[in-house]
């Protein structure tokens, strides 16, 4: 009895510590990273960084990449949350249990793990390349090209989680409302997409912190721009991209704006997150 | 040995003083290949309360979701036989799921309130029947609250999310969603199976009043419960209806050996 008891514990503690040291060895590198992060981009945060664009290099700012990057992932989630979100509602409550809905599942996962580049690429030849021919060269790489390659990084997720979190729904509030003759399509969208609001509504803002950050969709969509630019069919500066360019450069003044610019990433992913958890925090599972 | 009941498993003996309001016929139930209910023929009579006991799995709770043909949202459910609402069949596939669902409102073992306000809690249901001006609807939902004895509790926070309720609270919220779409027959499943006493106590004095103008069908695990609220009481078995009589006759002097062990606790 006393040497089970012993050994019982001798495996928890032993337990305990492995799994206490892989929570602070991962601790500690996102401790480090935002350190690093801090360090190097807060010295370089200054009005200019907001105020000038990239064309005047080292004696200039980030307006453009900001205002490339801001209109981008705006544009990529108008296109992928609502597609996103009645796709994972399809999944949810029409494709269950079925062949169809376990294939889609499975097809989205894939779309999930895609390497970014290769999205990059994809939009490029069905995108950038006809905008090309049908416009005589006029159009070609452009922020909106960019924002669909943005979306089809942000729309697996936005799927994955509607899904999952239409799922989590207790099947009594179906039963509930169906058993009061409402149609399943009214069903869903405003009885179980309310129930789930919160879970809904986290996985877009988890999408837009993800697809803020990428940059290889955008290298050959929408290219980047030295200039400011507001038009979705002109060629865009982002951040990524900018700070991707910049840290190629030799020239240590272009190393410290992209410091800040990935500062101002970083600061922007941890807002969302911080927003997400501060909403929901009280209710992270669908209705009880 | 009454020899009238032994051969009126269905129950028919004895109803007449009431109309049949549902009549069921040679019903079979399958999940899938399991058989889950056998050629089940019951008369459940109108404007009382029908209590359905029996231990679990023996197909109570299967055999109210046939009623109103919940069960048809999973798939691989199918049921066979005849349950007359009115003499209309429900089962036949022609019989609009809209027009059952208003005439049939259910219950459920735990309180599903929706994600909504107390008010539209109730007015949901109403607004996909009916086309109501404000004020009518305000009227409407007034009266299924009232009647489901919950209008006092929550007469001054009709804008305020169900869920903040109380768990007896949500469920006479759910029967008040019921009851607003002005059904003809209320099905309860378990109503007081996640309540505390007290709250029980309120549902089944709400079962009570209810019976004046609906047909009420109720699956409790509680034979008291069963007891106290019902008229007549069915007594199921394996997927099988063993006897189906008045309440007191059920409970005092049953006719067949297996509802006497289940009513005496030997077994279920």
């Amino acid at each position: 009895m006393a040497a089970v008891h012993t050994r019982r514990r001798v495996v928890n503690v032993v337990a305990l510590t492995l799994s206490g040291c892989a929570t602070l060895l991962g601790l500690v590198f996102l401790a480090w990273i935002l350190w690093v992060t801090l360090k190097n981009g807060l010295g370089a945060i200054d009005w200019k960084l907001f105020s000038k664009i990239t064309a005047y290099a080292d004696q200039g700012g980030l307006s453009n990449a900001i205002v490339g990057s801001l209109v981008m992932d705006a544009i990529a989630l108008l296109i992928c949350a609502p597609v996103g979100v009645l796709a994972g509602a399809f999944l949810a409550e029409y494709a269950h249990r079925s062949k169809l809905g376990a294939t889609i599942r499975f097809l989205n996962d894939i779309l999930l793990s895609a390497p970014s580049i290769v999205l990059g690429l994809f939009v490029y030849v069905i995108v950038v390349l006809p905008m090309s021919n049908l416009t005589h060269g006029a159009v070609s790489f452009s922020g909106l090209a960019g924002s669909i390659a943005l979306a089809l990084i942000g729309l697996p997720v936005i799927v994955r989680t509607t899904d999952e979190m239409l799922q989590l729904v207790p099947g009594t509030l179906r039963e509930a409302a169906l058993s009061l003759g409402i149609p399943q399509w009214k069903m869903t969208v405003q009885v179980l997409m309310r129930a789930a609001t919160s879970g809904i509504v986290t996985g877009v803002l988890l999408a837009l912190a993800r697809l803020a950050g990428e940059t290889a969709p955008l290298l050959f969509t929408a290219f980047g721009n030295n200039f400011m630019a507001w038009h979705p069919l002109d060629k865009m500066e982002s951040l990524p991209v900018a700070i991707y360019q910049y840290t190629n450069d030799p020239n240590p003044a272009l190393h410290a704006i992209a410091w800040a610019g990935a500062l101002l990433i970083t600061l922007f992913v941890l807002t969302l997150s911080l927003l997400t958890r501060l909403l929901f925090s009280r209710k992270k599972v669908p209705h009880e | 040995m009454n020899d009238i009941a032994a051969n009126d498993p269905a129950g028919m003996a004895g109803v007449l003083p009431a109309q049949t309001k549902i009549a069921v016929r040679g019903l079979d139930f399958f999940y899938g290949g399991a058989r889950a209910l056998k050629e089940i023929s019951m008369a459940i009579p109108e404007k009382q309360v029908t209590a359905i006991i029996g231990p679990s799995g023996c197909g109570k709770s299967t055999l109210l979701r046939v009623f109103n043909r919940i069960y048809a949202i999973y798939p691989g459910l199918r049921a066979s036989g005849e349950v007359l609402l009115d003499g209309e069949n429900v089962l036949d596939p022609s019989y609009s799921m809209n027009r059952l669902r208003s005439k049939v409102g259910m219950v459920f073992q735990k309180p599903v309130p929706f994600p909504m306000t107390i008010f539209e809690n109730v007015a949901y249901g109403i607004r996909h029947h009916e086309k109501l001006s404000k004020a009518d609807m305000e009227v409407r939902v007034e009266q299924a609250l009232r009647r489901a004895a919950l209008w006092d509790e929550v007469k001054d926070k009709l804008k305020r999310s169900a869920l903040g309720l109380s768990g007896g609270q949500q469920q006479r919220l759910c029967i008040a969603r019921g009851i607003a779409l002005k059904p003809e027959v209320l099905l309860l499943d378990e109503p007081t199976s996640a309540l505390d006493p007290i709250a029980t106590g309120r549902i089944e004095q709400l079962v009570e009043e209810l019976k004046r103008d609906y047909t009420i069908v109720i699956v409790t695990h509680n034979m008291q419960q069963a007891a106290r609220v019902s008229d007549r009481t069915a007594f199921m078995y394996m997927g099988e209806l063993i006897e189906f009589d008045a309440t007191e006759k059920i409970f005092t002097k049953p006719s067949k050996k297996q509802t006497e062990d289940y009513i005496t606790g030997r077994f279920g």
